[in-house]
């Protein structure tokens, strides 16, 4: 490119009046900055959201018997009445290298009551080991411990134990319909409790060990609901689903695998919304700049009419004249590119490992059964970023066209005369 | 459990029954008035019976026993007898609210309002339906859809449409009377969008206590074919002498 004297003129020219260069360039920049940061933070919180829909409490897969959605009922258990070598299944499902946990879950509504206050809620046994495996929801517990398997022991949602006006080591009745028909009810003792931040499992989710909701509501060891499953990226849960699938098949255990995308399809839907919504930047971004520099561009044009007349004079093609143009936009779209990625990338890696934290000004935002918090988290996306370098360049000559095709129609001698 | 009282209300029936001069040729009923004083006639009773309730589900069945008092429309107290795990397990309804007493780890829970609409001791009844205080009259307009021959019987049938600004759970109420001792034989719960929601029927007309009445009663639930749960009433006892001391949290906790 710069062997050609017309790129050399564009060059040139840029150095012509430095000032305008930077300011135009700075207007470029900018708008990458923009582009890239924006993208960057909204994919921040996508992933934030995606991910705590999936490994909040839910897990990415869920396997049921079949028939257990969106009843819930307590009798369809996987496997149906006689139920499953737990530990096997739970081996099988996890022989897969991108599965990070698996984890049994038991379910049964009940009612939690504490002296006066008694609540409905829903009842979930799980293995404390590998739930905390498996979800983040019992990782942080903000207050005691984790419940341990054959001590009545169970930890509720920040919420629910304000309902019960309930603190730890307090006891709380337990009532749940058994199997059998009959009311199971036992005495429990509070020794945690959680918080998500999602009221609606705050308020509802009481969690005990495996082995002692089975004895509440009657129900054999080997009879449980749901089996979670968290891999290593939550968009690779539709193929393992289908990969678990396949292998439960030879089992007949009349079993669904469900992939979050699934039971959450909102989020699916919103995240493809987004993705959509990134283009929209970039094209409001650049066509606000592009105005801005297509003046720049004719101004420049403009002073230099006289120039652009001489050279025509002695024998340069309107075509040459239009190239130079262009050569001097492409150049001020590197300058910019250049500009831009040094603005935008320390922010970049400051933003994605120490994000600044706006969640002290509005809290966490509860969307579609998931919760974002503000923490300004920017994630990487070299594809993206690709796409605004190349938007920017093409701004850049997009804004020169009718720049480059008015200096190539300076008519010569009247330019020259001063006409 | 109202519909248990309401059994026990019925049974002033008999009374009315004897009383009443309306025939089969009844152009002048006023559905209004009959509800009316079938509700009248149960005010201030009391009772004491022993009561076997059997519920069928898909997934298990089981008999229970128990004895159930009542002191007007707002009180009442089931205990179970049998089976013996359960044994001492007690429901109270005072006013508005039921209280379980749970003796394994004695404690008395206060069910809460959301769970009203939930099954009671696993049956086909809802905790609402213990405390179902309305009365019909003053909830539903009643008027009178039928009158003739049904499978031999001489009835009347009401339909009960709940008033604009009732707070009912049901769209639609159809109640048969058998005329000739007002005695009740079926009652059909509809939900708003006018499907049926489950169906009661009683059975069974048997003098006791000094009244006849229903000793049989079966609710079964529309949506769940084969599932019922039934009622049987192995005594009872009219004005015992109970007051409303008997029903209070103390004396669910410690039985006399």
């Amino acid at each position: 490119m710069l062997q050609s004297p017309w790129s050399r003129i564009g060059m040139r020219n840029l150095g012509r009046n430095p000032k305008r260069t930077i300011l135009t360039a700075l207007g470029l920049a900018i708008g990458f900055f923009t582009s890239v940061v924006m993208v960057g933070w909204t994919q921040g919180l996508m992933n934030e959201m995606v991910d705590n829909a999936t490994g909040l409490v839910g897990g990415q897969i869920e396997i049921h018997d079949a028939e257990f959605r969106p009843e819930r009922s307590l009798y369809d258990t996987i496997g149906g009445r006689d139920g499953i070598d737990v530990d096997q299944v739970l081996a099988q499902v996890s022989d897969d290298d991108r599965i990070i946990a698996v984890a049994p879950r038991v379910y049964a509504g009940g009612l939690l009551s504490s002296g006066d206050s008694t609540v409905a809620g829903m009842l979930m046994g799980v293995d404390p080991e590998r739930e905390v495996a498996l979800s983040r929801f019992l990782d942080d517990l903000t207050a005691g411990r984790l419940p341990q398997p054959g001590r009545n022991e169970l930890v509720v949602g920040t919420e629910m134990a304000r309902q019960l006006e309930s603190d730890i080591g307090d006891e709380l009745v337990l009532v749940a319909s058994g199997a059998d028909g009959s009311m199971g009810n036992d005495l429990f003792t509070l020794v945690g409790t959680y918080r998500t931040g999602l009221v609606e499992i705050d308020s509802a989710f009481a969690v005990l060990p495996l082995e002692d909701l089975q004895a509440l509501v009657v129900l054999d060891e080997s009879r449980i609901h749901e089996i979670a499953v968290s891999t290593q990226d939550p968009w690779l849960a539709e193929e393992v689903a289908a990969a678990i699938a396949a292998t439960l098949e030879g089992e007949a255990l009349g079993t669904e695998v469900v992939p979050w995308s699934e039971l959450n399809p909102a989020i699916v839907e919103y995240t493809a919304l987004v993705d959509v919504f990134y283009y929209v930047i970039i094209v409001i971004v650049f066509g606000l700049a592009i105005f801005g520099v297509a003046n720049t561009m004719l101004m420049a044009t403009y002073e230099r009419r006289r120039e652009f007349a001489v050279m025509l004079a002695i024998g340069a093609t309107p075509g040459g004249v239009v190239k130079s143009v262009l050569y001097e936009a492409a150049a001020m779209g590197l300058f910019s590119l250049a500009l831009g990625v040094a603005i935008t990338w320390p922010v970049m890696v400051w933003w994605h490992n120490a994000p600044p934290d706006l969640t002290g000004l509005v809290g966490d935002i509860e969307m579609m059964g998931s919760v974002v918090s503000l923490t300004m988290q920017v994630e990487y996306d070299m594809g993206f970023t690709t796409m605004v370098a190349v938007a920017l360049m093409l701004t850049s000559l997009g804004s020169a066209l009718y720049p480059a095709f008015r200096a190539s129609r300076v008519p010569p001698a009247d330019t020259l005369s001063g006409l | 459990m109202a519909r248990i009282g309401r059994a026990h209300r019925l049974t002033g029936l008999l009374t009315l029954g004897c009383l009443a001069t309306f025939g089969t040729a009844s152009a002048q009923i006023d559905p209004l008035e009959i509800i009316d004083q079938v509700e009248q006639l149960y005010r201030g009773d009391s009772s004491r019976g022993t009561t076997t309730m059997q519920v069928v589900t898909e997934n298990w069945d089981r008999e229970i026993t128990m004895e159930v008092w009542s002191l007007g429309d707002d009180y009442s107290l089931v205990r179970i007898l049998a089976p013996a795990r359960e044994a001492g397990t007690a429901t109270l309804k005072a006013d508005q609210d039921i209280y379980n007493y749970l003796p394994k780890v004695d404690r008395t829970i206060k069910m809460p309002a959301s769970m009203m609409g939930g099954s009671w001791m696993g049956s086909h009844f809802t905790n609402d339906d213990l405390v179902q205080e309305s009365r019909l009259i003053n909830d539903y307009d009643i008027e009178l859809s039928f009158d003739g021959d049904r499978d031999g019987i001489v009835v009347w049938e009401f339909t009960l449409v709940p008033k604009p600004e009732a707070a009912v759970v049901w769209g639609r109420i159809e109640y048969r009377v058998r005329q000739t001792d007002y005695m009740p034989l079926a009652v059909s719960y509809y939900d708003e969008d006018g499907e049926l929601a489950r169906s009661m029927e009683f059975s069974d007309f048997a003098n006791m206590g000094g009244r006849v009445i229903p000793r049989l009663m079966m609710m079964r639930p529309a949506d769940k074919p084969g599932e019922y749960t039934s009622m049987r009433y192995e005594d009872l006892e009219f004005d015992v002498d109970i007051d409303e001391s008997f029903f209070s949290l103390r004396a669910l906790q410690n039985p006399r």
